[in-house]
């Protein structure tokens, strides 16, 4: 068992060594699209974080005072029931407030300490009939005067904007990525081909002796799940680059304070790593499984 | 050992290669296919360790119906199939030893055993001293005696050979010859496919002979013609 593993080690790698140039070329297509596809995924983490509470079209949130009385509570959806302005909302609880800003504070595990359940204001995410800005800003200026509304904070431009330029970068991001995923695919296949052309001799002889098809496989299987392994392996530190410079930059951005909250959690750039290494096994399979299934016919 | 009942079989635009042959061969027989080129030898052999499928009749092989053998096991019957051809098939950037080794390796033979069963089927074909060499060091005989050891060294029940001598002088012919029937003799059944008349009428065994496709003569201690 150990001598047919060292067997399946010693042909995939004198294969991977034979060929070169094609073995960089598609190490370095999957690091590239990888990068891509990883820097998609924390740019749209990040904006999704600055942005969290203004998602899927809530244009306003009404904050109620931590005390405030059951009968405020009712006189407030009295109005959010019945205006035809409001669209639809949803009442967020001390509880569920509590739970995201958890999830929001996480790697700051001081400021989630100074805060119970009890201190945070419960409060409703208002989603407007009609989201032009001013008629969000009057319908904010009516509730804000309700009795028990502690504040109200509407979308402003600059959230849209985030949220528009974040969801423009990560998509060009992702198109370029599929793109080149597929390309980094089809240059693993043809070099597991060339591979196999240049063993072809020996290939034969193992199936005239009686190797199975799996034996003559998975060499070739191995090399392309190497190249996919390798390639987010090179992908993964600009991952990190990615946090350390770009987004941080936005973070320290004095021009729009929304963007402070453009960061993601500490090991969310060692989870998308872990992603990346899968998707890059992943495509280094499927690109070498092509090309065993197809051009070796045994 | 071998069984082929109405055996035939037909290639792309209509060329016959084999048609309703029939024929037993026993376990320990050593069988001489002869005919012309083109009259189907390769195609009888290469049916025997099932490169090619039978379009009718029914082959049996070491008790495998090869009709109904599904592909998964095919590698597993070549296991008890020995093959040497006229161009020897040998891996030229691998040393002699290494190559017969190969043959062990990729049906995943444990390391002590290739070990101990190399060194002893060089000593069979007479190629212990260049156990080192690569195929290209080596005369013609030499090479096919190479690539009779890779076939031979896992103890097939039968060993199939096209044309072994086809690219051999008459002396070093006789020397392959002479290997083959030791490796008969040793209780491998053994169909040679052939067209050389000297080496069929010194040996005086069963001879099959096809003509375009079809079994025209089986005789026991046959000639040529």
């Amino acid at each position: 068992m150990i001598y047919r593993l060292w067997y399946f080690i010693r042909e995939t790698v004198v294969s991977l060594w034979r060929n070169l140039s094609l073995t960089l070329a598609a190490i370095l297509t999957v690091g590239i699209s990888l990068s891509l596809v990883g820097t998609s995924i924390l740019v749209r983490e990040g904006a999704d974080r600055a942005t969290a509470q203004f998602q899927e079209g809530v244009e306003f949130i009404v904050f109620m005072n931590a005390d405030h009385t059951p009968d405020q509570d009712v006189a407030i959806r009295q109005v959010l029931d019945t205006s035809p302005a409001i669209s639809e909302y949803a009442y967020i609880d001390k509880m569920a407030a509590y739970e995201e800003f958890q999830v929001l504070f996480v790697d700051k595990p001081e400021l989630i300490e100074s805060v119970t359940p009890d201190v945070m204001p419960p409060s409703y995410r208002i989603v407007p009939a009609d989201p032009d800005a001013a008629n969000v800003a009057e319908l904010a200026r009516q509730f804000s005067t309700q009795p028990g509304v502690r504040e109200v904070a509407t979308a402003t431009d600059a959230i849209r904007q985030i949220e528009d330029f974040s969801t423009r970068v990560s998509q060009v991001l992702l198109v370029a990525a599929v793109v080149l995923v597929v390309v980094s695919a089809m240059l693993i296949l043809n070099t597991v081909f060339t591979a196999i052309g240049a063993r072809r001799e020996e290939i034969e002889v193992m199936k005239l002796v009686g190797a199975t098809n799996w034996f003559v496989r998975i060499p070739f299987m191995l090399e392309g799940m190497i190249h996919g392994l390798i390639g987010a392996g090179l992908a993964i530190p600009s991952l990190f680059i990615v946090e350390d410079q770009v987004l941080s930059f936005f973070q320290e951005s004095d021009v729009v304070p929304l963007f402070r909250g453009f960061a993601v959690p500490d090991g969310f750039v060692w989870d998308t790593s872990l992603w990346l290494l899968l998707l890059g096994g992943t495509v280094g399979m499927l690109g070498s499984a092509i090309a065993v299934t197809r051009y070796l016919d045994v | 050992m071998i069984r082929l009942e109405s055996v035939s079989k037909v290639f792309k635009g209509d060329v016959t290669a084999l048609r309703d042959a029939s024929a037993e061969i026993q376990r320990g027989e050593f069988v001489f296919l002869v005919g012309p080129s083109g009259s189907g030898k390769s195609t009888f052999i290469r049916l025997l360790n099932r490169e090619e499928v039978a379009d009718s009749g029914r082959i049996m092989v070491a008790g495998k119906d090869l009709g109904s053998l599904s592909s998964w096991r095919v590698p597993y019957l070549r296991r008890n199939i020995g093959c040497i051809f006229q161009d020897y098939k040998l891996l030229s950037k691998k040393t002699v030893s290494e190559n017969v080794a190969f043959g062990l390796e990729v049906i995943g033979r444990p390391r002590t055993v290739i070990k101990r069963q190399v060194p002893a089927i060089l000593e069979l074909v007479g190629l212990s001293r260049k156990a080192d060499r690569t195929p290209d060091e080596l005369s013609g005989g030499e090479q096919q005696r190479v690539s009779i050891a890779r076939a031979f060294v896992n103890r097939p029940l039968i060993l199939l050979a096209d044309e072994p001598t086809g690219n051999l002088d008459p002396a070093t012919s006789v020397g392959i010859m002479r290997l083959l029937d030791r490796i008969n003799r040793s209780g491998t059944t053994v169909v040679m496919a052939t067209h050389e008349r000297g080496v069929v009428d010194t040996m005086r065994r069963r001879v099959i002979e096809l003509d375009r496709g079809v079994i025209v003569r089986d005789e026991s201690r046959g000639v040529y013609d």
